[in-house]
């Protein structure tokens, strides 16, 4: 699973996932993608799942990016312990996403494989995508 | 080639800034700038429906004559196009001035034609690394796309930005030994959960930078 080898700080304040990506919403490496329409924290677990159910459909050939990293830890206290004391341990990893970011992207395979392989990708996520391509990108 | 007699209907904008373009969008029209030849850049507005048509027609590639008032105002190049990433919606065009045999710097897509022999004989996948190609060249002669046979492409095997095949009267701007496009050996799926879950199935806490270590 996806997490930093090396971080500045252990545990980090949650901010806001206002607003829309402005970085990373178009295609750069392959021929389709998987576009957020929500904003979300993104697992670790969520990430790699869809990973998974992507290369699993496309089984040979073909060409996956991931483009989000889980760089913020999330930090939980433990069950029936009283507020106060701290902040608790971080337990996961996840990815800010804002409407717009292309998730995934693939490579090197027909349309309608990797079309499937994206929406089975999409399954495993907790937002609404959109499958996006070059084609219609340029057009 | 650029051959087509496109026209685009515009009017002078006096409005600028997100209130006044939000305005103009609103209306269904398109917020958009002239610039160019070292004269003052335009503000100008123009109808969506009519630069969808414009774009319909190829009006990517091709010098675009823009009318103000029913009279011929400039000609121009769609330089840049700026869509809502969720909704795709044209929010703002830049344009640049052209004259009709000028030359300009433009990128053009580029477009694999073929299918490599590593793919097909040997299971490979292809790479397309560079999607566009800078070039200079006469802005009436500007390409929609340029293609490039990647055919004869082995298995380790690639295609530069010297191999593109170029209109006559164009020069390349991409570096030439720029890899456009390559053939990779295919890794199955198996070969890839192997990797990930090798690399990461425990999930150990990541070093703190500059923490002082425990005593």
């Amino acid at each position: 699973m996806l997490t930093p080898k090396r971080v500045k700080w252990r545990k980090v304040q949650r901010g806001r996932m206002t607003g829309r990506a402005l970085r990373g919403s178009t295609l750069t490496f392959g021929e389709f993608g998987l576009q957020a329409l929500e904003p979300c924290w993104m697992t670790n677990r969520q990430i790699e799942a869809a990973r998974i159910a992507m290369t699993r459909h496309i089984k040979r050939g073909g060409k996956v990016w991931i483009k989000v990293f889980p760089d913020k830890p999330v930090t939980k206290k433990p069950a029936e312990v009283r507020m106060g004391a701290g902040k608790g341990n971080p337990e996961f990893w996840v990815a800010v996403v804002r409407p717009g970011r292309v998730l995934f992207e693939l490579a090197g395979v027909e349309a309608s494989v990797a079309k499937e392989a994206l929406r089975l990708a999409a399954a495993k996520l907790p937002i609404g995508t959109k499958i996006v391509s070059r084609e219609e990108a340029s057009a | 080639m650029s051959s087509k007699n496109l026209t685009l209907p515009i009017e002078r904008r006096e409005t600028t800034g997100t209130t006044g373009a939000q305005a103009l969008r609103r209306e269904g029209k398109v917020p958009g700038v002239l610039y160019g030849h070292g004269t003052e850049p335009l503000h100008l507005a123009f109808e969506l429906r009519a630069f969808d048509d414009v774009m319909h027609h190829g009006g990517r590639s091709n010098v675009i004559t823009l009318m103000m008032n029913g009279k011929k105002a400039d000609t121009a190049l769609i330089r840049e196009i700026t869509r809502n990433p969720v909704s795709r919606q044209i929010q703002h065009v830049d344009l640049q001035r052209v004259s009709e045999h000028e030359a300009v710097h433009a990128k053009i897509r580029l477009v694999t034609t073929g299918v490599a022999r590593g793919v097909k004989e040997f299971g490979g996948v292809m790479d397309v690394l560079v999607h566009e190609i800078d070039v200079e060249g006469p802005v009436d002669e500007l390409p929609d796309h340029v293609e490039i046979d990647v055919t004869e492409l082995g298995i380790h095997q690639h295609c530069s930005a010297s191999d593109v095949k170029l209109p006559k009267g164009f020069k390349l701007l991409t570096a030439p030994d720029t890899i456009v496009v390559s053939v990779e050996a295919s890794k199955t799926a198996q070969h890839l959960e192997e990797a990930a879950s090798g690399a990461g199935a425990e999930q150990t806490a990541p070093e703190v930078i500059g923490a002082k270590p425990e005593a």
